[in-house]
């Protein structure tokens, strides 16, 4: 239950978080493609919540693999909040 | 705010344990535990189906709650005949008249200043506004297209503006052809002879 729950979350409040960063588009915000692996991982997350029931090794896999794609995104970003302070 | 620094730490939490549980070898002999589970019980299962369905429930509620609050009445501008320039809309103005309402639709009657004020709210939504030039004669409608489309509203803002007031909503659009449009967007004030005073903005 521990994969699944984590992942879920995950794949929920990254996929949320994105999304929200995707909408200011309408406002004309550029979209960075980086937003859209980022949501690509969200959703491989959601994947491997569901897998992790039935083969938990396997979806930790995904679970990895999709994380990584996610970092691509979230590691420029905090790098750059970080700068910022 | 707090979103960025959850996604964060949910992100930085799963590749942890999605590493480890990916290179982990487990012993042959060792029992599964709670934390690296390696079967399926019926237990999680069911725990699944609960959580997928807490979730499903959640974002429909979401997407209701959101659907409520993104419709507005719709409006109907009436701009005086000839007008060319930046029409500007102060709600939330004490002492103002309230907006009319026609069939359901907000009427904004514009004066010749361009400028109107009114104690209504402001609505904020998707609706299909309509917008007409009004004179002695009638009225005529007034197209709203995108570029290249020979329309005459542009450049439609919503702001918030402090003062001696307090704070002030405003909604801004201007009258007029595209070209006209761009030629006041680079500076240029020259938006046509015969063009009533724009508004101080």
């Amino acid at each position: 239950m521990i994969p699944f729950l984590l992942y879920l979350a995950a794949g929920v409040v990254t996929g949320f978080h994105v999304y929200t960063l995707l909408m200011l588009a309408v406002l004309g915000a550029p979209v960075n493609p980086l937003e859209l692996v980022s949501l690509l991982g969200s959703l491989g997350l959601l994947v491997a919540a569901y897998w992790s029931v039935f083969n938990p090794h396997a979806a930790a896999r995904l679970a990895l693999v999709a994380a990584l794609a996610m970092w691509c995104f979230y590691g420029p970003a905090l790098a750059h909040a970080i700068t910022r302070l | 705010m707090i979103l960025p620094y959850l996604a964060t730490a949910l992100l930085v939490l799963v590749t942890a344990y999605s590493a480890v549980a990916s290179f982990r070898q487990p012993r042959k002999s060792s029992a599964p535990t709670w934390i690296f589970p390696n079967g399926t019980k019926r237990s999680v299962q069911v725990g699944a189906g609960i959580c997928t369905l807490a979730l499903l429930l959640g974002v429909a509620l979401w997407l209701t709650i959101d659907a409520r609050h993104s419709i507005r009445r719709s409006s109907r501008f009436f701009i005086p005949e000839g007008y060319v320039g930046w029409v500007r809309i102060e709600f939330q103005v004490n002492g103002a008249p309230a907006l009319p309402v026609e069939g359901g639709e907000y009427l904004f009657k514009v004066p010749p200043s361009g400028l109107l004020r009114t104690s209504s709210p402001e609505e904020f939504g998707w609706a299909k506004d309509h917008f007409f030039y009004y004179s002695e004669k009638g009225t005529r409608i007034l197209q709203e297209t995108g570029p290249g489309g020979g329309g005459l509203i542009w450049g439609k803002i919503n702001g918030e503006e402090s003062g001696s007031q307090g704070k002030r909503k405003y909604e801004e659009f201007f009258v007029g052809t595209e070209q006209q449009f761009r030629q006041q967007a680079m500076g240029d004030q020259t938006v046509g002879s015969g063009a009533p005073q724009t508004p101080a903005k």
